[in-house]
């Protein structure tokens, strides 16, 4: 239960919700899935003055095939990002990590752009989506831009939008035809946050590979890691692979499920698993 | 037809699934006012001042009550302990902390206000000045001389100690040539019940009646209770049970909440509820397990054990009016549990610190025990090299030493230890699991087998209390259509036990089930009863049920008997028919007999037999033993349910993750009423169990703040975690129950502990890991490993 009183708008239209975010500016909270949001107001963590939905917002949530990438509406819920065909077909490895997020209610209403925007280091869309190379579309009234993983992504919880910014977007590089991936947690159990998280993806041949880690630190970590693979998924490349993660992985922190220590083996258990996992995936089977 | 021994679906599961059912939270009553509690920040602090002035500014606000308003209106709780010879020591509580406060959360003020949002936001407003004061944040430090004292007035933290002894075992284990011991820390972790604490006050002050809706165990002895501490005529008060949402012991009266709703309607004379969010569950609602043991025994080679020393130091919490606590003194009067170990020497230390007190949690204190006899029988078996099945067969107290007097003074009922444990064997495949084994360790798999040996005493009755005691009441009717109605003291915390009650009258009768109504958990209509706990439904309530029904039974009989010209004696009844043995075509349809009963009093048929068709009777257990001087021993458990769990888990060594490949088990409860509820019991102990050993934990900082309070952080197991478990029944029936029925409500709660335990040493015996502390979190497991030098 929210104890407090606070103003409550459900604008219609984009626009609309540029302008409140411009009014309101640092005074007001954004409500997507509410999946944080409502448990932070419940246990008082957070008293805003004002909650602007984006939920009645018209083109928010679509996805959309833009040629070379998808482009995915930040009011996009982990249920349809799990499930659509053209995440499934060029984007598998979000797809695979939005349909681990929470339980099936959790999924139904949590969001894309929610969950990126509160930018909890452990979260699968935080991992799997720096791993994958997108692009996230930050607008506000009168001007809009495009952040890579290593600018939108700041500190704990912290990213780059300014107080009256939206994320409104995401841009997904569509996944190479016939490369592999995968997408690994560790979790107390099912539903709870990631301790660990790693993604990896490996294009034909070994051209490429590319193995992101959650969890482990207040931001995503992403190694190129193709020239340690370049011969091949040898024990001596994946102990390489290893040993780069848990270097990577030197800010990681402690908390109730982990200690910053255990984090860091896994992040070199996790890395060296995920990427493993994506070579099975290849034409060749990872030889 | 007879039903008793038949899986019927339960009566009111429909209802449940349906979300049709009524709880707490769904009573809705005219100007009713909605309750919250001011809670202190720390977990320990003398209290300064309250000044609520800004709360009452706030327009919708009732009232707001402090501790002193409480203090000066006289409404003290009564604080019973654990009954005779088991108490605490004396303190004073309120429903609201007066002075100080001795755990985070502790309530130290109530709003009352027009509606829960305006309550919870004046709550906010109310300003607490405190001092805070070193808090006791555990319990071995506790113990120090130069502890700070979570009571004062008592000179030292411990708020109960105790001894128990049997024969010789310090002498025994000093002269042995074979001894092994050992350390082993149960953590703290709780029943989290989906429904959470909910309570409903109603003061009429004209009739200067109250009615209390609460999601409790107990109404009756809530009842007395409450009436103690409101100075009302019990008659006054009428206690109501909704369908609960789960309670798992943690329901059991009496929270300081309890009181403080019941008395915040009588302040402010109109309805007053209140709903815990989950977070005050968490934080407030009972916790339990919290203990570390020092343990010694001595064994032959032949792996018999013939000693056993074992210290005992539970972290209690605060004082409070629960007899949580209590379960500590269970755990060493458990000891040996099922083995046959004639010197005991047990010593037990409940200490006071400042975190939220404990309540029942099934198991209540006997998970432990056996917890600790699994650790004890694995480790003779690895001293010995004995095979760990080898080692407990050859300790197990034998079928043919039944009825047993255990070293607390128990009289354990019935039982086949060996039976159970071969069976569990041959369903798991113990005699092929080394190849099981050796062939996933060529694959680079780390597989394990743990044994899980349980038993649980059960149907508490405790001396010098009405809140927990052997015996329980019901009534039957029969009325003028021939359906029948059963009132029983015992309550259902949503798993069943009506049904059984409805079977074990339908077979008395020899009438449908469907003709059965069960109706408990209000206490102006059902005798009184204590309610649910200790997994007494069936073993008191169904007992009463049984010959109240019996007396009714007899007196059809009689009647039937005129009807037929034949004996009493010499009728049966079944399927809605009162029939002469042996020759069911001379019969008479029971309904009829009702109808002489009921128009025909002055006729031929019924004459001379007392008209009416209600029976009110008591059952009391009488494997309950309360005179030590003539009985020579004193013994609360009548009932002892056992299971033998066989397990197989898969240990990742690279991150120290459990998974369960395979769970087996044999539980013998004695005649199964029911076996589907029974299973639905067995299968939700289970997860608790498997919950408790790996994933539940509430956690303390050294500020005494829990960091556990919502579920993102305090674990619970979801299906995917629970295997599919495999379980049969085994059936030793109790002597000392009419039906040879025991309870099943704390089955299977208790072996996943040691089948853990045991599973994870078995798997990585290579790196020789010794458990000796759960949960087994995978950075526990997989430290274990490294500190044995890791994988290579």
């Amino acid at each position: 239960m929210i104890a407090g009183e606070f103003e409550f708008f459900a604008p219609p239209t984009l626009a609309d919700a540029l302008r409140l975010l411009h009014e309101h500016g640092s005074g007001c909270k954004l409500l997507a899935g509410g999946m944080t949001l409502v448990p932070v107001m419940t246990l008082g963590l957070a008293q805003p003055g004002a909650v602007v939905s984006l939920n009645h917002l018209q083109g928010l949530d679509g996805i959309e095939d833009i040629g070379h990438a998808l482009r995915l509406g930040a009011m996009t819920r982990h249920a349809t990002v799990g499930q659509h065909p053209l995440v499934l077909q060029h984007a598998p490895l979000l797809a695979a990590a939005a349909r681990g997020i929470g339980d099936v209610q959790v999924r139904h209403r949590g969001t894309l752009g929610g969950s990126l925007a509160h930018a909890e280091p452990a979260a699968d869309y935080l991992c799997a989506t720096a791993t994958l190379g997108a692009r996230y579309l930050l607008q506000k009234q009168g001007s809009e831009r495009w952040l890579g993983a290593a600018e939108f992504f700041v500190d704990v919880m912290t990213t780059a939008l300014e107080p009256d910014e939206l994320l409104t977007a995401v841009e997904i590089p569509k996944q190479a035809a016939g490369a592999g991936y995968s997408h690994l947690s560790l979790r107390r159990v099912e539903g709870a946050f990631p301790i660990v998280l790693a993604s990896a993806q490996i294009a034909p041949g070994y051209a490429q590979a590319r193995v992101g880690l959650g969890g482990v630190g207040p931001r995503p970590v992403v190694l190129d890691v193709g020239d340690v693979v370049q011969g091949g998924l040898t024990p001596a490349a994946l102990d390489a692979l290893g040993a780069r993660a848990y270097d990577a992985a030197q800010q990681a922190l402690s908390d109730l499920n982990g200690s910053g220590d255990y984090r860091r083996e896994m992040a070199r258990v996790y890395a060296r698993r995920a990427l493993a996992a994506a070579a099975a995936q290849l034409p060749t089977g990872g030889r | 037809m007879a039903f008793i021994g038949k899986g019927v679906p339960a009566q009111n599961s429909a209802a449940l699934v349906a979300g049709a059912g009524l709880y707490t939270g769904d009573v809705k009553l005219d100007r009713m006012t909605h309750a919250h509690v001011v809670r202190s920040p720390y977990a320990a602090a003398r209290i300064l001042s309250i000044d609520a002035s800004a709360a009452l500014a706030l327009p919708g606000v009732v009232a707001v009550i402090t501790g002193d308003d409480l203090r000066a209106k006289g409404y003290a709780m009564p604080v019973e302990g654990f009954g005779e010879g088991v108490k605490p020591k004396p303190f004073d509580l309120y429903p609201l902390a007066v002075d100080r406060v001795r755990f985070a959360g502790e309530g130290v003020a109530a709003v009352i206000a027009e509606d829960p949002y305006t309550a919870k936001q004046a709550s906010l407003l109310v300003d607490v000045e405190y001092e805070d004061t070193d808090p006791v944040v555990d319990a071995e430090r506790g113990l120090a001389p130069d502890s700070p004292l979570v009571e004062p007035d008592w000179g030292s933290n411990v708020l109960f100690e105790a001894r128990m002894t049997s024969g010789n075992a310090a002498q025994i284990i000093a002269d042995a040539a074979h001894t092994v011991g050992g350390e082993l820390h149960h953590h703290r972790y709780t029943g989290a019940a989906m429904e959470p604490r909910a309570y409903v006050g109603d003061y009429d002050p004209y009739r200067k009646t109250l009615t209390f809706w609460a999601s409790t165990q107990c109404p009756h002895p809530m009842r007395t209770l409450l009436g103690q501490t409101l100075h009302l005529p019990e008659n006054n008060i009428r206690v109501i049970q909704p369908n609960v949402g789960g309670a798992f012991g943690l329901k059991i009266p009496y929270f300081q909440e309890e009181a403080l709703i019941a008395a915040l309607s009588l302040a402010c004379g109109r309805p007053v509820r209140w709903i815990a969010e989950r977070r005050e569950d968490l934080l407030t609602g009972g916790h339990a397990r919290e203990g570390h043991f020092r343990w010694q025994a001595a064994y032959e080679p032949d792996g018999h054990v013939t000693a056993l020393k074992v210290r005992y130091v539970a972290d209690v919490g605060a004082p409070s009016a629960l007899a949580g606590w209590g379960q500590c003194y269970v755990t060493g009067f458990a000891l040996p549990t099922c083995y046959k170990i004639r010197d005991t020497d047990v010593e037990v230390i409940a200490v006071t610190t400042n975190k939220c007190a404990w309540n029942a949690y099934r198991g209540f204190g006997k998970e432990s025990s056996s917890w600790l006899m699994d650790r004890v029988m694995d480790a003779v078996a690895q001293e010995t090299r004995l095979d760990r099945t080898a080692v407990r067969l050859r300790n197990f107290i034998q079928p043919d030493e039944f009825p047993y007097a255990q070293n607390g003074g128990a009289i354990i009922d019935s039982g086949d230890y060996p039976k159970a444990l071969k069976r569990v064997l041959e369903m798991i495949d113990y005699a092929n699991f080394p190849t099981l084994q050796a062939t996933a360790r060529a694959q680079g798999r780390y597989i394990g087998l743990g044994l899980g040996q349980e038993l649980t005493p059960e149907g508490c009755s405790i001396a010098g209390t009405a809140r927990f005691n052997g015996w329980d009441g019901a009534t039957v009717r029969i009325g003028p259509s021939g359906e029948v109605t059963v009132l029983t003291g015992v309550t259902s915390p949503g798993t069943g036990n009506e049904t059984a009650l409805a079977q074990i009258a339908a077979d008395q009768l020899g009438i449908d089930l469907q003709y059965v109504k069960v109706i408990q958990g209000d206490t102006s209509i059902c005798p009184y009863g204590l309610g649910n706990f200790s997994s007494r439904g069936v073993i008191m309530g169904g007992s009463a049920v049984h010959i109240a029904a019996g007396e009714l039974r007899e007196k059809l009989f009689k009647v039937a008997g005129r009807l037929l010209e034949v004996s009493p004696g010499d009728l049966e009844c079944e399927d809605g028919k009162i029939m002469l043995k042996g020759a069911p075509f001379r019969y008479v349809d029971t309904r009829d007999v009702v109808t002489k009963i009921y128009s025909d009093c002055h006729g031929a048929a019924a004459c001379g037999v007392e008209p009416g068709l209600e029976a009110t009777r008591y059952f009391r257990h009488e494997n309950v033993y309360h005179q030590p001087e003539t009985q020579g021993r004193y013994s609360a458990y009548p009932s002892w349910a056992n299971q033998a769990t066989a397990l197989i888990a898969e240990i990742d060594p690279d991150t120290g993750v459990i998974k369960i490949l395979r769970y087996c088990a044999v539980h013998d409860s004695g005649k199964i009423i029911n076996p589907l509820t029974a299973e639905g019991n067995v299968h939700g102990g289970t997860a608790q169990g498997i919950g408790g050993a790996l994933y539940e934990h509430l956690v303390y900082d050294d500020y005494g703040q829990l960091t556990t309070t919502t579920f993102m952080d305090y674990t619970l197991p979801t299906a995917m975690e629970i295997p599919h478990i495999e379980l049969e029944h085994q059936e030793t029936l109790s002597p000392f129950s009419p039906l040879g029925a025991k309870g099943v409500g704390e089955s299977g709660i208790t072996s996943p502990l040691g089948a853990l335990c045991g599973a994870v040493e078995d798997a990585l015996r290579e790196f020789d890991v010794r458990i000796d502390r759960l949960p087994l979190s995978p950075e526990r497991v997989w430290r274990a490993i490294q500190s044995q030098g890791g994988r290579t």
